[in-house]
């Protein structure tokens, strides 16, 4: 780790010095704790691969907005640098309309990727980013207070109520009711439960249909009618749900595989050894669902190393170097194949047939250039229906209409006419 | 009179207090676990330095308390001359223009930062300055100028003219009274304008962020926020980092904090 | 021979002035001009096809049509209006204590001058771990749209109470301590004699902390974005961070620099304001 890393420092004096020969290609991701030491791992390796080629890492923060915000601010500037970037899974299609990702050649195992990470990074017919990881939304439960997880909401609900009422633990469920991006995507689960969707397959809006205010009514109550979420919920993100979850305080978490690690640590967790992972349940007419997360890897528009910054990609996105992270840093690799390997199972500490049903789950939100202005739209919305400012209905309808005001403004709203409404 | 002393005395106790209370807070809570924290609160066992040492051994984080040294040190060095000879011209000498100048000076800094950020960057890049010190203290300089200039105005439209007259009627130009008469006298207000610009400067984050992309050259401000991961939030680190960001600068306050006590002339020095 | 030394100070005085302006506006005038231009245009990064057509003032339009840009405004105004009061109040309690203290001066400065070194952030985050897990009075402070303004007023009072409370320290040390012993020889009370004395000759150290004050709280920005995101809803979002969301996330740079200039409008009016102020309260002094 510390060669590396005085290797690393090497390159950067040395590329300060002036462009001294050969390419140099820079990554742009973060290197915190062990996804740091692989990264730089696996960078000096494809570095000794192509000799005289320098790879360098350039830090961004995490904070998914700041990241965002430095990767406008550059891309903007048609900065060359970074020649790779780590996107998040909704971020591709907003780039890829604004210019600033290259097209990327299909690799050949295309096959092997998440269909529904791989429909995340495509844009009007070209594939503009490849997934590397992915982060699927959980429900944690506990082992030492239920036998099996719950299969629908319902016996979620009756499961956390008794819970409750015995005393055993303070709230029933816990999720992330901040108004940032996770809202939305606890939001999803729910919604795909009771059977709705944000937008359909034709990008028609149907935020603001029965199953969708069922879900959201749902949620609502959870909150303020039994006191199955604590109202304070409505202030957290991962971080203090897990908290709370940890300390016992909870029957149910719905959080990312990251907190796995976490609540199963004796060192910090109340509840080590006692923790199960399985699928959000569905309801009346939706399915169990689990959010869809995760990175992707995508070129510069403005690299001045197009192959190289490609051969990169196609290096990070290999099958050994994505076991690699997954045995260092506990990622879910973007390969199916993998899942069925021994050695996946092994590396990771999450339990891999759940794993594999969950991502059988996966839900993704829509894909869209101007998702982070629907997202936000959305956010607001519902989370002024949580904290009881509106009626779930009427929240709904409001964001229905901003998106669909949004869509066409925009010009990307559907152009198929709407199909006969289905018998409610 | 003595009443006055323990009234005093006892207001400043609470007033240190309450400033002090999430202070303390923070203290005490980047030498616990980080679950602690959360569980049981703060308290005062099980306390350790792991944070501390994980911060400077595995983050550099000493490297990010030096690029803050320079980049606020500089920024002061340069802008409290600028503002001051500024501040002199707009309170004691005839200037026409003098409301205008004040309200420019003024609108400059009233844009919000992140309408300011990307046209900046763009000009940086131009200028080569991107992940530079120059590159941030100019910035920097530009946008606490005005209040320093604000801050020293008022200050010497305070200061008694008599000093200044009689060393003018003694033959003294303007700037050499400048610099011996009125600059000592307004010690107390060139401290305080210093210490707001370091701190400025030390605690600035969007352009911090925005104009370098090295551990070589990141502020403080921009390493803590490099710490987290995508969800998962190291408290610990976190706050040890809140701790170590503020010891040079209690040293900075406390090395000022003499100076404007011991900038008084005529007249009893109070304590 | 008095118009000379008039002439040659006025000469001076525009030397003196020059390169503060200089470094100030020509730094600042890119982004300022940049912005100007950018709001008069429809600029949509997500949507390069459509161009950047001049659309005259239709951003200003659209903002003045845009309830939550009113809403925005009216929320920032009124933070202003309570937030800085509180801060001066705060502010003029703590200097005065801080005059008078005759033991432990130095601490109590560097201690009270800590609160506005620590990062923004970690201040955010710590008072609103406070008022999470402490949760006075059970309200549920963060989750509800009126209340979830308290801990970000407290975040901010005590994070720039020492700001104000420099200000007027250094303005206290200038005052004579004589008008203070000839007024007590009068029988003046205390409280008499920080009306009568403290307060007046105060002023313009008063007007500029309640000048800077006020333009920092119309521009409040880093502490409901970090406290709140703008929650509940949209209950705590300020004007700036709702320019932040139209330029940052809609990546609407046209539209979003219209805002911040309404931003700077608002600012710009309270500066002239203030200009004025500082003329009127200046002994001796000329706007």
């Amino acid at each position: 780790m510390h060669t590396g890393r005085l290797l690393l420092a090497c390159l950067a004096v040395v590329a300060a010095c002036g462009d001294a020969s050969g390419p140099r290609l820079t990554f742009s991701g973060s290197d915190v704790g062990a996804e740091g030491a692989v990264i730089r791992a696996q960078l000096d390796r494809f570095a000794a691969r192509h000799p005289g080629v320098r790879v360098e890492l350039r830090l961004t923060p995490d904070a998914a907005d700041q990241r965002h915000q430095l990767y406008v601010q550059w891309l903007n500037a048609r900065a060359e640098e970074p020649d790779v970037l780590q996107l998040d899974i909704i971020w591709t299609a907003e780039f890829a309309a604004a210019g600033w990702l290259r097209p990327l050649g299909a690799p050949d195992d295309i096959e092997d990727f998440l269909p529904a990470a791989l429909e995340a990074d495509r844009w009007q017919g070209s594939l503009y980013a490849v997934p590397w990881f992915v982060d699927a939304g959980l429900l944690y439960w506990r082992r030492d207070l239920l036998g099996a997880p719950p299969s629908t909401l319902d016996e979620l609900r009756e499961d956390a109520e008794r819970a409750m009422r015995t005393g055993a633990v303070s709230a029933g469920l816990v999720w992330q009711g901040a108004r940032y991006e996770g809202l939305v995507t606890v939001f999803l689960e729910h919604l795909v439960a009771f059977g709705g969707a944000i937008l359909d397959a034709r990008g028609r809006v149907r935020v603001d249909e029965p199953p969708a205010v069922r879900a959201l009514t749902f949620m609502r109550d959870s909150v303020t009618g039994q006191g199955l979420v604590p109202r304070a919920a409505l202030a957290w993100q991962e971080e203090q749900t897990r908290f709370a979850f940890q300390n016992g305080d909870a029957l149910f978490m719905r959080n990312w595989p990251y907190a796995w690690a976490l609540v199963q640590d004796a060192r910090q967790s109340r509840v080590a050894g006692q923790v199960g992972v399985a699928v959000f349940p569905g309801a009346d007419g939706g399915r169990p669902a689990a959010a869809l997360g995760g990175a992707q890897l995508a070129v510069n528009r403005y690299t001045e190393e197009p192959d190289l910054a490609e051969a990169l990609v196609t290096f990070l996105t290999a099958p050994e170097q994505m076991l690699e992270r997954a045995q260092a840093a506990a990622q879910l690799p973007a390969r199916r194949s993998l899942y069925a390997t021994d050695a996946l199972a092994a590396a990771l500490p999450l339990p891999i047939d759940e794993i594999r049903a969950v991502l059988e789950a996966a839900v993704p939100r829509p894909v869209t250039p101007v998702y982070s202005e629907l997202s936000e739209l959305l956010q607001v919305r519902l989370h002024r229906a949580l904290t009881g400012q509106e009626a779930p209905d009427e929240a709904l309808r409001g964001a229905a209409d901003a998106i669909r005001d949004l869509l066409a403004r925009t010009g990307l709203a559907a152009s198929d006419p709407p199909a006969p409404e289905p018998a409610e | 009179m003595n009443g006055g002393r323990v009234v005093t005395g006892a207001a400043g106790v609470c007033a240190v207090g309450l400033l002090a209370a999430p202070l303390a807070w923070v203290a005490i809570a980047s030498l616990m676990p980080d679950s602690l924290v959360f569980t049981r609160g703060v308290a005062a066992t099980g306390l350790s330095l792991d944070h501390y040492r994980a911060l400077l051994a595995e983050r550099g984080f000493l490297l990010a308390i030096r690029n803050s040294l320079v980049v606020a040190g500089l920024t002061t060095a340069v802008a409290l001359p600028l503002a001051a000879t500024c501040a002199y011209a707009i309170a004691r000498l005839p200037l026409r223009g003098r409301g205008p100048l004040l309200a420019v000076l003024l609108a400059v800094s009233m844009f919000p930062q992140i309408s300011v950020v990307a046209p900046l960057f763009l000009v940086l890049r131009e200028l080569g300055l991107i992940n530079t010190y120059p590159g941030l203290v100019l910035p920097y300089v530009t946008f606490t100028t005005p209040l320093a200039v604000w801050l020293l105005t008022a200050f010497f439209r305070q200061l008694p003219r008599e000093l200044e007259e009689a060393a003018l009627v003694d033959g003294a130009s303007r700037l050499r009274t400048l610099r011996d008469v009125v600059l000592p006298l307004a010690a107390p207000g060139l401290s305080s304008t210093a210490i707001l610009t370091f701190l400025y400067a030390w605690n600035e984050f969007l352009f911090a962020l925005s104009f370098t992309f090295d551990a070589d050259r990141q502020t403080v401000p921009v390493a803590i926020a490099l710490l987290r991961g995508r969800y998962q939030v190291p408290w610990g680190q976190v706050l040890a980092a809140a701790v170590l960001a503020s010891l040079p600068v209690a040293l900075v306050v406390a090395a000022f904090q003499r100076r404007i006590v011991a900038g008084l002339t005529a007249g009893a020095v109070k304590g | 021979m008095r118009r000379d030394a008039t002439h040659a100070d006025a000469r001076l005085a525009r030397w003196l002035v020059a390169p503060a302006l200089l470094v100030v506006t020509g730094v600042a005038l890119v982004p300022a001009a940049a912005t100007a231009w950018e709001a008069l245009h429809r600029h949509d990064l997500r949507l390069p096809w459509l161009g950047t057509p001049f659309v005259g003032l239709a951003n200003f339009a659209e903002a003045l049509g845009d309830p939550r840009f009113a809403a925005a405004l009216a929320r920032t105004m009124l933070f202003a209006a309570v937030s800085v009061p509180i801060e001066l109040a705060c502010g003029l309690a703590l200097a005065l204590v801080m005059h008078h203290l005759v033991r432990g001066r130095a601490i109590a400065r560097v201690g009270a001058l800590l609160p506005w070194a620590i990062p923004t952030v970690v201040a955010a985050l710590a008072w609103r771990f406070f008022f999470e897990t402490s949760d006075p009075g059970g309200v549920g402070w963060l989750t509800r749209p009126v209340a979830a303004w308290v801990p970000i007023v407290a975040a901010d009072v005590w994070k720039t109470t020492p700001f104000v409370a420099v200000l007027l320290l250094a303005g206290l040390q200038t005052i004579d301590p004589a008008l203070y012993d000839a007024a007590r020889v009068d029988g003046a009370s205390p409280a008499r004699q920080l009306v009568t004395i403290t307060l007046p000759l105060l002023a313009p150290a008063l007007v500029v902390a309640a000048a800077f004050r006020t333009l920092d709280a119309l521009r409040l920005f880093d502490l409901p974005y970090v406290m709140t995101a703008g929650g509940p809803g949209t209950a705590t979002e300020p004007l700036s961070l709702y320019a932040f969301v139209a330029l940052m996330q809609r990546l609407r740079v046209g539209y979003g620099s219209a805002l911040s200039i309404c931003v700077f409008l608002l600012a710009l009016g309270v500066a002239m304001a203030a200009v004025r102020a500082l003329g009127r309260a200046a002994p001796g002094g000329h706007a």
